[in-house]
Formats: structure tokens, C-alpha cells, sequence
């Protein structure tokens, strides 16, 4: 494939960076030399109207507008200095981002550090040439800067490069670095389908003991989440004004489920996964011992936070890791929030 | 909040431009600065309240209205006055589409742009702060722009310090960067005259310049001033009269008569402030012409082919005694005995009547003084008004008038009985400023006095007005008429301390104008050669310029970045980290959370085997990092801890 001139420079370009700069370690300090800097395109506007007014000081040899020329252009200078040294000796502390599921909002949290007996204002922070998040630090504090994340598929979201930047003070200069650090986010598939879970009876797994009426039991409204079900939805409350409210009832007679990733009838392989963490999420919400079956991992009937995300991580690996580093990695990416 | 932010920011923006427009206030039409001000009330009022703003179609008419208007005003878009004008208006329309951080950056080049055209226009050194004010402004407006809510006085005292360390590299750039020999291009600039001479003169004219107390030149002489009563500085000549006014006559190019010049030569420099008038000024007759666009005039005047629009300096020779053996030409006397038919009889019956008793010329004149000496004339600045025959009316009624009003009446006794005459305007005295060492005249010295060809002699300097008032050759109107000066100028000559810190201020202004405003390529070479370099060549120049510019770079380097650079560890956090570094090849590395103590717990549990050196320095940095401090031995154990860290060695794992 061709790829575009524009496109090919910056791959050349990014290339170039990351060899020059070696992998970045945390934390890290913007050092002289990783910081770049080029004017902003006020900049390259304010460079021309210097010139204009240079020229007409020249022209008439007028001695006053040649001062304020010259005192214009020693500002600009300045300004690149004051621009480049409010990174310069920033430190990049940690790098953080919980698990998120595919189509859905996340955030990347980066908490940066100022060691000076200064303030830096309008730091901004960027994925790779994604949009600015700004924060301002003061003297010798840290301060969070959270950049949105939207990862479409699941897997492994890897987060190529970092970028901190800033135009202060004066919006004439742009500073940034590239921060090469091995950032992996684990993007769990979208929740998403319709199918009843499947009712596994405890007579059937011989795990339980309670005898089933063969009706789904009432248990209650909850906020509706992505990929439920529309036909699960309270539209009547919602026609009143409520939120969306999504019904949920339990199999009946069933506090185990058991997912089988073999057993669905469903011919491609994302939107089976994707059925499999709808059910997932589901019955971690109903308060239900579940279990999960892909083809190289076997988990066990459980329940809580941490099998939830052992769950959805394997669901998130399908297809992409050898179990055993699978999971390693699910356990390194454990959520934050338990 | 966003939008509170946009609001603030719009504001510094308008800031920045009303600044710029201020500058000019005074060069622009009323209604420019009207319109200006209420399309920026409609901006301020849509963003406070939601007043609606024009849509696309209407500002496009606002704006061909605006051109419309400067067109119909100035008559050119080009120029000075109607650029500033079209620039004021459309910035501020611009102002009514002003919703992004793009518009607002437009709004303060376009102040930024007011400042230079402001710099075009004046240079005085009472403006100068004006001008350095609007640039603070323009560049913290910069800064509220830029950044999204950064306060006002942080973005003041910021543009402040950035522009402060800026100065020196503008003052070396001034000094250094290379001018040109001249203008590659042109524009007008503006043509309203400011006060100054102008190139006819009814009686009264001149009356109206006297109150003024602006400096119209500064004179520095080598070597010995004239006398008081010489300092007649010699402007326009007027030949012909129509009953009311004197003007120049026709041109022509006459050739010069030649002068015998006598007596001491007074070389001087002198510097005519700003006139857009065409004349420069010299001491009674100017031997030659100072610069090649300057002519010297048959009537021996100073006549420059552009109008002094910036103040000009130049070297100037004088003589007060002049002789000419030629004579009269016929058209020339023609000329000046020339005198409008049928009108002031009774002035040509007085004439004619004092020729007829005087020998000579001379005599004549001589009797004709006596007569203006005895007949009970008054100076003064306010004199009745003159009716249709203005020479009678003033000899015979009123007989009050100032100095235009005797070289008139003179020269037209003089013309009445044949005798070659003509009004010469110009201006007479000068102050010493002792702060300065130069004579400074003002507008109100503005004299005219006649001059009066006699054979032998050629023409000759005669004052009536000193003859009427003999003071006048030794003090300015001012001090003469100063019950009729304005109230503000009679302040300024109150009292002596005053009139000495007036002159300070004007030793000043000389210095500024001399020095600054006059700076050119030539001066620079001066500066350089006063440096001790003889005859640069533009690579050495350059070089050096280079050099400077790096040096200054690298200060302003060193100095913004030397706090923001992280502080370098203490001698024990540095020991303290070969320590670890050195640990580390055992295959166990701290972890950024381990202390030392639980670290050297950990090294012992994994490698039993380590020498005990190392758990005891590791406990020996806690114990000098959080223990007790002891002053006495302190900075004893620290040279020891770090010794030992030296020369502890750790096999690799």
C-alpha cells in the first residue's frame, strides 16, 4: 500500500524520534534535549507582521519604529525561551489506564510533577496527535491530566507514544516531547446481544441444590449499560420520565451460570465474544456464581470483581495471546477500582 | 468556564486595539473614533447580553461603507491618516466577527500595526512611553489569548518581564543592524501642515503663531553666538501684495545674485523640529545650500524638495553682513516696487511726501523709521481689525499692530516712492538652553521685517518692529506680550524654576531627537568607531553580530532555566543512589516505594551471603537522613558514608 507523502514523513519522523530519544522509563524528566520547539502558526503570523513593520522601519529609516521592531523581536525570542523551559524539568510520574470496554469512553491518567520553585501553567498532554487536555501546575506539586480514550475493538489498546506540549505564555512558541513508554491498555469486547443466558441448572452442573419453578425470578430495575437489550428495557417507566431502567430477573432456580464460548450459535467470533461479556457483566451485576469456557482457557464458577475482570480479560485475549501470557497480563492489568 | 474566559480575553484583545487608537487619536477624524468605539460597545454588549450581532451580508456592507467613507474623507486609501483610519474601522468591525482565538490575535496585530503606523507618524520623546506602553499591552494581551484564564496582572507582570529582557537586544540591534541609504518605497504621509511659517502672511498671521510655544528649531553654533539683536533666521520671501496679503510671486528659475559676504562666518548645526512645510530655516543669509534637496533661492531662502515630515539636522554657514555690487534687474525692481492700483492713497501721499525731503534711499528709510518711531505706534498682539484699506487704516487709525502689520505698512511706504522692497518672514531671537548648549526658537519668535534695496549695498536688512519696540531684538513676545499669551503658556514662564526644568525637559528632547530619532547609518558608524572599530567591513559586522546575538541567547537561556531545572541531589542522596546502583547487580533492585531499611531487610533474606558492609551502610543512610542530626560530626559521616559507598564492592549476580 501507498502511503501518502504527509503520512510517510511522520512515520519517518516518529521512527527518527524514538531512536534518537531510546525508551523512556518512568518517571521521567524532560530533559534540554528531548524538548523540540517550533513557532505556532500565530507565531509564523506574528513573524510576518515583524517583517512588515521592519521593512517600513527601514524604508523610512524611522529610528522609533525600528526599536519597537527590534524590542518585538527580542519578545519572540524570550518568549521561545520561557515556552521551552516550562516543560523543561517536568517529570512524568506515572502513566495510568483501567481495563475499558470497546465503544466505550475511557481515560488515560497521567499524573505529572513539577520539581520547581515555579508554576507551569498550560501544560497540555496528547495521545500520539490526538486532542490537548491541559492542567496548570503549581510550585513543586503534581497534578492528574486525564486524556479520553475510545478504543473500537477489544484487545490491546498499545499506546505508541505520548505527547507533552505547551504554548505558554504567549501562544508565539509550541514546545512538546515524545514520551515512548509501554503503555497497554486491555480493552474488553463491547457487551453486546441479546440471547437468554443460558439457564445451566444446578441439578445439571450438580453444583446446586435448590429445585427450580422453571420461571425467570423478578429481582428488580437497575441503570441501563451499554449493549443491553432493548426488549429488557422499562420503556413504561421510561415513558413517565425515569431514566432508562433495565428489568433484570434471574434464572430461575439458577445461581450458576456456566458461558460456553463452543456452545454458542453464533458464526462470528467478536459478536460471540461479545455475547459471552454481556453475560459476563450481566451475572457479576445479578450477584451470580458464573463460569467461562473459551477453547485454551478454562475458568471456574466464581464470582466478584477480580473473576469478573479475569473473565472479561480472557474474553479480551481471545484469539490474541498464548493463555499462560494471557494470563500474566490479566493479572498485571487487574482494575484499579476493585 | 469557557465563555467567561472568551469574555476576558476579548477584552485584553480590545484593549490591545483601543490602545493602538488612542495613539492617533488626535490624527483621526471624530467620527473615526466614534464608529470605532461604537462598534466596540456593540461587541462588549452582544458578549454581556446577547445583543445579536450582524450577520455575514451586513458586516460586508458595514465594511464597503467604511471604505466609502475613508474614500469620501481622505480622498486615498493610501497614506498615513486614511490607512490609519480604514485600519481603526476595519479592526473593529473585525471585532463584530470576533469569536474564535484567531479573530482575537488579528485584533492585537492590528494594535500592534496602529503602534507603527503612530511610530511613522511621531517620534517625540514625550511619546515614547505611549508607544513602549501600547507594546506592554498588546504582548499581555498576547498572553490572555494564549493561555485560557490566566489573570491579568500575572500576564502584565509577565509581558513585563519579557519585554525587559528584551532590551538589551533590541538596544544592540538599534545600534548595529545595518540601515539603508534610502527608501525603496513610498507612501504619503499626512499633508496638514502642523504650526510653522507659512508661505503668506496677512498682518495678522504671524499674531496667531506667537502664542504658540512649540520649538520650531534648535541651533548649536561653534564658537561664539551672535548678538541678540542679530538672530533674524531667515524663512520665506514675499513679494507681492494684493491689499491684504503678501505672497512669494512668481517662480522662475532666476539665477542667484551673486553676494560678497563680510564678517565672521557662523557654522552651526541646526535642527528643525517637524513642519511638513517645505522651508528650512538659517541665520540671516545662508552661504550655501546644507544638502543636495535642498535650494538656495534667488532670495537667498532654504526651499526643500520634501516636506520636513521627521526632524532634520544639518550643518549650516552664515553670514550677517552681505554686499552687492550688481544691480537691480529691471523685472526685479519692477517686481518689488509693485503695489496694487488706486488703493491707500494717503500711504503713497505720505510717501512720496518723505522721499521728496530725503536725500537718498537711505535717508528716506531713515525718515520713514523716524516717522513710525514718533507717530505714536503701539506693539501689541491684539490690534483692532483693519478695514478694506488695510495700509491707510493702520497708519492713520489705529496705529496698533504687531510685526506683520509694520513690515507691511513699511514696504508699501518704501514701494509708494519707487524704492525696491520686500517682506521677509522668518523668525527673530532664541533662547540659550544652558542644560543643552544649543538656542532653542520657538514659534512664537515668528518675525517678518523688510528688506530694502540700496544701491551700492544691495539688499538690506530693515526692522520697523524694532524701531516701534526695541525690546523685541532682545526678548521674545513672550516676555513682551504676555498679557496676551494663553493662560497655559503664561504658566509655563512663571517662575524661574519652571522655565529651567522646561529647559531640562527640551535638553532632552534635543539629546532624543539628535541621538534616537536621527540615529542613520552614518551615526552608526560613529558609534562604531567610537567602539574602536575604524571602517568595519559587513563580514566582521556580521560576525560580531552573530556573536552578540548568541551571547544574549544564552543568557536569557541560563537565566529563565535556572529554576526550572530540577535541583542536583544532596552529597548523601547521591551516595545513597551509587549504593543502590551498585546493589542492583546482586539481581534485586529497589523498588522506587522500598526504604533502605526494608530494601536491606530484602537483600538479606534473598542473598544471606552479602557482606555486612552493605546492610550497615544501607542503615547508616537512614540513620544520617532521619536520625538525630549531630552537627558536630555531621559533615564528617557524610564524607565517611560516601567513601565507604565508594569502595564498597558487589559482585555481579
Amino acid at each position: 500500500m501507498k502511503m501518502p507523502f504527509a503520512a510517510l514523513a511522520r512515520a519517518r519522523m516518529a521512527a527518527w524520534v524514538r531512536r534518537r530519544q531510546g525508551p523512556d522509563v518512568l518517571p521521567a524528566t524532560l530533559a534540554r534535549r528531548r524538548l523540540y520547539i517550533l513557532p505556532t502558526r500565530a507565531g509564523l503570523a506574528f513573524g510576518f507582521l515583524w517583517i512588515l513593520m521592519l521593512l517600513a522601519g527601514l524604508n523610512y529609516g524611522n529610528s522609533l519604529a525600528l526599536f519597537f521592531t527590534f524590542l518585538l523581536a527580542g519578545f519572540a525570542l524570550v518568549a521561545m525561551h520561557e515556552c521551552h523551559r516550562n516543560l523543561l524539568g517536568l517529570t512524568l510520574v506515572s502513566v495510568d489506564a483501567p481495563a475499558l470496554f470497546a465503544g466505550s469512553a475511557g481515560v488515560l491518567e497521567l499524573v505529572l510533577q513539577n520539581p520547581a520553585p515555579r508554576t507551569r501553567p498550560g501544560v497540555q498532554a496528547a495521545l500520539d496527535d490526538g486532542p490537548l487536555a491541559g492542567v496548570g501546575l503549581p510550585p513543586r506539586a503534581r497534578a492528574r491530566l486525564t486524556l479520553p480514550l475510545a478504543p473500537a475493538r477489544r484487545g490491546i489498546l498499545r499506546i505508541e507514544r505520548l505527547r507533552l506540549t505547551s504554548s505558554h505564555p504567549f501562544g508565539l512558541f509550541r514546545t512538546w516531547t515524545w514520551v515512548h513508554l509501554p503503555i497497554e491498555v486491555l480493552v474488553y469486547p463491547q457487551p453486546c446481544g441479546s440471547l437468554p443466558r443460558p439457564i445451566t441448572s444446578g441439578h445439571a452442573a450438580g453444583l446446586s441444590s435448590r429445585g427450580g419453578s422453571g420461571l425467570d425470578e423478578w429481582m428488580g430495575l437497575r441503570p441501563f449499560r451499554d449493549g443491553d437489550s432493548p426488549r429488557q428495557v422499562d420503556w413504561k417507566a421510561y415513558a413517565r420520565g425515569a431514566p432508562l431502567l433495565v428489568k433484570e430477573y434471574r434464572p430461575a432456580g439458577a445461581d450458576l451460570c456456566l458461558f460456553d464460548f463452543a456452545q454458542l450459535r453464533i458464526p462470528d467470533v467478536e459478536t460471540r465474544l461479545s455475547q459471552l461479556a454481556r453475560w459476563v457483566v450481566d451475572a457479576e451485576a445479578g450477584g451470580e456464581r458464573y463460569g467461562l469456557t473459551l477453547p485454551a482457557v478454562v475458568l471456574a464458577p466464581n464470582r466478584g470483581p477480580e473473576h469478573r475482570h479475569r473473565c472479561l480479560a480472557a474474553l479480551a485475549l481471545h484469539g490474541i495471546e498464548a493463555p499462560a501470557a494471557s494470563a500474566a497480563r490479566a493479572a498485571a492489568m487487574a482494575p484499579l477500582h476493585a | 468556564m469557557p465563555e467567561r474566559q472568551d469574555y476576558r480575553a476579548l477584552l485584553w484583545a480590545i484593549a490591545a486595539l483601543a490602545g493602538g487608537l488612542l495613539l492617533h487619536i488626535d490624527r483621526l477624524p471624530a467620527w473615526v473614533w466614534v464608529a470605532a468605539l461604537v462598534l466596540v460597545s456593540w461587541r462588549i454588549a452582544a458578549a454581556r447580553s446577547r445583543v445579536p450581532l450582524p450577520g455575514t451580508p451586513a458586516r460586508t456592507l458595514l465594511a464597503v461603507a467604511v471604505v466609502i467613507a475613508v474614500l469620501a474623507r481622505f480622498h486615498t486609501l493610501n497614506g498615513l491618516p486614511a490607512g490609519s483610519a480604514l485600519l481603526v474601522l476595519m479592526a473593529a468591525l473585525k471585532l463584530l466577527e470576533t469569536h474564535r482565538r484567531r479573530d482575537r490575535l488579528v485584533l492585537v496585530g492590528a494594535g500592534l500595526f496602529l503602534l507603527l503606523a503612530a511610530c511613522l507618524d511621531r517620534q517625540s520623546l514625550a511619546r515614547a512611553p505611549l508607544y513602549l506602553g501600547e507594546a506592554w499591552l498588546a504582548c499581555a494581551a498576547l498572553a490572555v489569548i494564549a493561555s485560557d484564564g490566566f489573570p491579568g496582572r500575572a500576564a502584565l507582570a509577565l509581558a513585563g518581564r519579557t519585554l525587559l529582557l528584551a532590551m538589551p537586544l533590541a538596544v544592540l540591534l538599534f545600534l548595529f543592524f545595518p540601515r539603508l541609504a534610502a527608501s525603496f518605497w513610498s507612501v504619503p504621509r499626512g499633508e496638514e501642515a502642523l504650526t510653522g511659517l507659512s508661505e503668506t502672511m496677512s498682518p495678522g498671521s504671524i499674531g496667531k503663531l506667537s502664542t504658540s510655544y512649540d520649538v520650531a528649531f534648535r541651533a548649536r553654533f561653534e564658537g561664539e553666538l551672535p548678538a541678540n539683536e542679530q538672530r533674524y533666521w531667515r524663512g520665506p520671501v514675499l513679494h507681492d501684495f494684493d491689499g491684504t496679503t503678501w505672497t512669494r510671486g512668481s517662480e522662475g528659475g532666476r539665477p542667484r545674485p551673486a553676494l560678497e559676504f563680510a564678517g565672521r562666518a557662523y557654522r552651526y548645526r541646526l535642527a528643525l523640529e517637524p513642519s511638513r512645510l517645505h522651508w528650512w530655516f538659517a541665520l540671516d543669509t545662508p552661504a550655501q545650500s546644507p544638502d543636495p534637496g535642498v535650494t538656495l533661492t534667488h532670495d537667498y531662502e532654504l526651499l526643500a524638495s520634501r516636506p520636513v515630515s521627521d526632524p532634520i539636522s544639518f550643518e549650516a554657514l552664515s553670514y550677517l553682513a552681505t554686499r552687492s555690487a550688481a544691480p537691480l534687474g529691471g523685472w526685479e525692481r519692477h517686481e518689488n516696487t509693485d503695489l496694487p492700483r488706486g488703493h491707500n492713497l494717503r500711504t503713497v501721499e505720505l510717501a512720496r511726501d518723505l522721499r521728496a525731503r530725503a536725500a537718498s534711499d537711505a535717508a528716506f528709510v531713515t525718515a520713514t523709521l523716524d516717522y513710525l518711531r514718533s507717530g505714536g505706534f503701539v506693539y501689541s498682539l491684539e490690534p483692532e481689525a483693519l478695514g478694506t484699506e488695510q495700509v491707510d487704516d493702520f497708519l492713520f487709525r489705529t496705529r496698533t499692530g504687531f510685526c506683520g502689520h509694520y513690515a507691511s505698512a513699511f514696504v508699501v511706504l518704501m514701494r509708494a516712492a519707487h524704492v525696491p522692497a520686500r517682506v521677509v518672514t522668518g523668525y527673530l531671537g532664541g533662547e540659550w538652553n544652558p542644560s543643552g548648549g544649543y538656542l532653542v526658537v520657538r514659534q512664537a519668535d515668528a518675525h517678518a521685517w523688510a528688506e530694502v534695496w540700496l544701491e551700492g549695498r544691495g539688499w538690506t536688512r530693515v526692522d520697523p518692529t524694532a524701531v516701534v519696540e526695541p525690546e523685541r531684538l532682545q526678548r521674545g513676545a513672550f516676555d513682551l506680550l504676555s498679557e496676551s499669551m494663553p493662560a497655559s503658556t503664561r504658566l509655563l514662564r512663571a517662575a524661574p524654576w519652571l522655565v529651567h526644568m522646561l529647559q531640562r525637559w527640551d535638553a532632552a528632547n534635543a539629546w532624543w531627537n539628535d541621538r534616537v530619532v536621527r540615529f542613520d547609518y552614518a551615526t552608526q558608524l560613529d558609534v562604531l568607531e567610537r567602539l574602536g572599530i575604524r571602517s568595519p567591513d559587513a563580514r566582521t559586522l556580521g560576525w560580531a553580530f552573530v556573536l552578540v546575538l548568541l551571547t544574549w541567547l544564552g543568557v536569557i537561556a541560563w537565566y529563565l532555566g535556572r529554576s526550572m531545572r530540577p535541583r542536583r541531589p544532596d552529597a548523601i542522596a547521591r551516595a545513597y543512589a551509587l549504593l543502590c546502583r551498585k546493589l542492583s547487580r546482586t539481581g534485586l533492585v529497589r523498588a522506587p516505594h522500598q526504604g533502605s531499611l526494608a530494601y536491606a531487610e530484602a537483600l538479606r533474606a534473598r542473598h544471606p551471603s552479602l557482606a555486612e558492609d552493605a546492610h550497615a551502610l544501607l542503615a547508616q543512610y537512614a540513620r544520617l537522613r532521619y536520625g538525630a542530626p549531630e552537627p558536630a560530626t555531621r559533615a564528617r559521616d557524610i564524607e565517611a558514608f560516601a567513601g565507604a559507598v565508594r569502595r564498597l564492592r558487589i559482585a555481579r549476580a
